[in-house]
C-alpha cells in the first residue's frame, strides 16, 4: 500500500512539474541562437580549411560570415529541434569573391545541430593538402552547440 | 536503580557500532561479489577495447564528436562519453546500487543484518555511501580508462570545438575531464533512482534494468524537442551539460541547472527509499 502510494506520489509530481515548465517554458531552439553560433562556427572552421589548402590571409573577419537560419520553409515557425533547418550564410570566399551557401542544418533537442556545406562552394569531404596528403575537410560537415538558457 | 542502570547502559553504549563499522562491512560485501569486481576491471578493459575497435571503423558520423575519432585523441573520450550516457551509465549506477538492498531480500538475510545492534538508518547510509562511492569509482576508472587509451592510440592533436575552433593539446585534457566530471551529478541521481527501486520492490532485476528502462524514456521524450525548459527536469539532460565547456564563449548554466536537479531526483528518491526501509515490517525471509 506504501509503495504503490509512494510511487504513484512521486509519477504524480514528477509528470506535474514537467507539464508545469513545458506550458511556459520558452524554446531552447531558435533562430537566432542557432545563427550566433552557426556563423562564428563556419568562419573559424572556413580558416581552418584555407590553413590545409595553403592559403594564408584567409581570417575569420575577412570572411564576414552572415547567416541568415530558418526552419522548414515560410510556414514553419523558426523555432525547435528538427531535421530540416536551412542557413543561408553569406560569406566572402578564399578568392575574395562574395558567395551564398546553403548548408542544410539539422539541430537536436540538446542544443546541438549538424551542419552540412554546399560542396560546390566548399569542396568535398576530403581535401589534398598543401603537403599532398588527403585529410578532411572541416567546413564539408560540422557538429556544434550553442547555449539553450541564452 | 540509577546505579543498576548506569552500567547497563554505558558498556551497550560503546558497543554500538557506528555507521562506519556499517559501511566497512557493506564495502566488504560489495568487495567479496564477483560482479563488482568484475565491473571494476570491465570499467578498465572495455573502454580499450572499445577504443582499439573504433580505431579501425568508419567514424560514426551519427553521435556527437564521432567524426573527429580519428584526427585527435581527445576527441575520442568525448565520443565514448556521448555515447555512454545514452544508456550505458545509467545502466552501470544501477548495477550496483539496484540490487545492494533487494539482494538481501533474494537472499533472505534482512533478519540477520537487523539482529546486529545497528538502527535501519544506519543500514541504509551505509548500503547508500557504499553504492555511491562505488558507483563515483567505476566512473572515475571508466573516465581514466577511456582518456589514457584515447591518448595513447589515436594522439593528442588539438580538438576541435563545439565553435570551429581548434582548442591546443594543453586546454584539451583539462576540458576533457571537466567534460566526464559533469556526468557525476546525473549518474549520483540515477543511483539514487536505483535505489528506491530497490528498497520498493525489492526485486534486484526491476532495481537494475527499471533504471535503465527510465533513463531511456527520459531520452526519448527529451529528443522529441516538445518539452522545452521541461527537459531540464529530466535526469537523462545534464549528461548533455558538458557541451557547454567546449565551445568559444564556454556557458555553464546547463552544468548547474543539471547539478541542481539531479540533487532534486537525489533528494527525493532517497527520502521515501529511507523512509520505506525504517517502516517496513521485516519478519519474514
Amino acid at each position: 500500500m506504501t509503495r504503490t502510494r509512494t510511487i504513484a506520489l512521486a509519477s504524480g509530481l514528477a509528470v506535474a512539474a514537467v507539464g508545469a515548465l513545458a506550458g511556459c517554458g520558452q524554446p531552447d531552439v531558435t533562430k537566432s541562437r542557432l545563427e550566433r553560433a552557426i556563423g562564428p562556427a563556419f568562419a573559424n572552421l572556413y580558416v581552418q580549411r584555407a590553413d590545409l589548402l595553403g592559403e594564408h590571409g584567409v581570417t575569420v573577419t575577412r570572411i564576414g560570415a552572415a547567416p541568415a537560419c530558418d526552419r522548414g520553409g515560410p510556414k514553419v515557425p523558426d523555432v525547435g529541434p528538427g531535421p530540416d533547418w536551412i542557413c543561408m550564410i553569406h560569406f566572402i570566399d578564399d578568392h575574395g569573391q562574395p558567395q551564398d551557401g546553403k548548408f542544410e542544418v539539422q539541430v537536436k533537442a540538446d542544443a546541438t545541430y549538424v551542419a552540412g556545406g554546399p560542396s560546390k562552394l566548399i569542396g568535398q569531404a576530403t581535401l589534398t593538402d598543401s603537403h599532398g596528403h588527403d585529410v578532411p575537410n572541416p567546413v564539408f560537415e560540422f557538429d556544434g552547440a550553442f547555449d539553450p538558457d541564452n | 536503580m540509577t546505579t543498576t542502570a548506569v552500567p547497563a547502559v554505558a558498556p551497550a553504549a560503546r558497543r554500538r557500532p557506528g555507521t562506519a563499522t556499517v559501511l566497512r562491512w557493506e564495502v566488504a560485501k560489495l568487495a567479496a561479489q564477483v560482479r563488482s569486481r568484475a565491473l571494476l576491471i570491465g570499467a578498465i578493459v572495455v573502454p580499450v577495447a572499445v577504443v582499439l575497435i573504433f580505431n579501425t571503423q568508419l567514424p560514426p558520423k551519427d553521435t556527437i564528436y564521432g567524426r573527429h575519432i580519428h584526427t585527435s585523441g581527445y576527441a575520442v573520450p568525448l565520443f565514448v562519453l556521448a555515447f555512454a550516457h545514452q544508456w550505458v551509465l545509467p545502466l552501470l549506477a544501477a548495477l550496483v546500487a539496484g540490487d545492494i538492498f533487494a539482494n538481501e531480500d533474494q537472499h533472505g538475510t534482512w533478519k540477520t543484518v537487523l539482529t546486529r545492534s545497528v538502527s535501519r538508518t544506519q543500514v541504509f547510509w551505509a548500503k547508500t555511501l557504499t553504492a555511491v562511492g562505488f558507483n563515483l569509482l567505476v566512473l572515475a576508472l571508466l573516465a581514466a580508462s577511456t582518456i589514457t587509451t584515447s591518448l595513447l592510440v589515436v594522439g593528442t592533436q588539438p580538438l576541435p570545438g563545439l565553435s570551429g575552433q581548434l582548442i591546443p593539446a594543453g586546454h584539451a585534457l583539462p576540458l576533457v575531464i571537466a567534460s566526464w566530471a559533469t556526468a557525476v551529478a546525473p549518474m549520483l541521481g540515477f543511483t539514487a533512482l536505483a535505489i528506491l527501486l530497490s528498497v520498493t520492490t525489492r526485486n534486484p532485476t526491476i532495481g537494475v534494468a527499471a533504471p535503465v528502462v527510465a533513463g531511456m524514456i527520459m531520452q526519448l521524450v527529451s529528443s522529441l524537442g516538445g518539452l522545452d525548459q521541461g527537459r531540464r527536469l529530466l535526469l537523462t539532460t545534464p549528461f548533455e551539460a558538458w557541451h557547454g565547456l567546449l565551445t568559444a564563449h564556454p556557458f555553464h548554466a546547463p552544468i548547474v541547472t543539471g547539478a541542481v536537479v539531479s540533487a532534486g531526483w537525489l533528494a527525493v528518491c532517497l527520502a521515501p527509499a529511507h523512509r520505506y526501509l525504517r517502516r517496513r515490517d521485516i519478519t519474514g525471509g
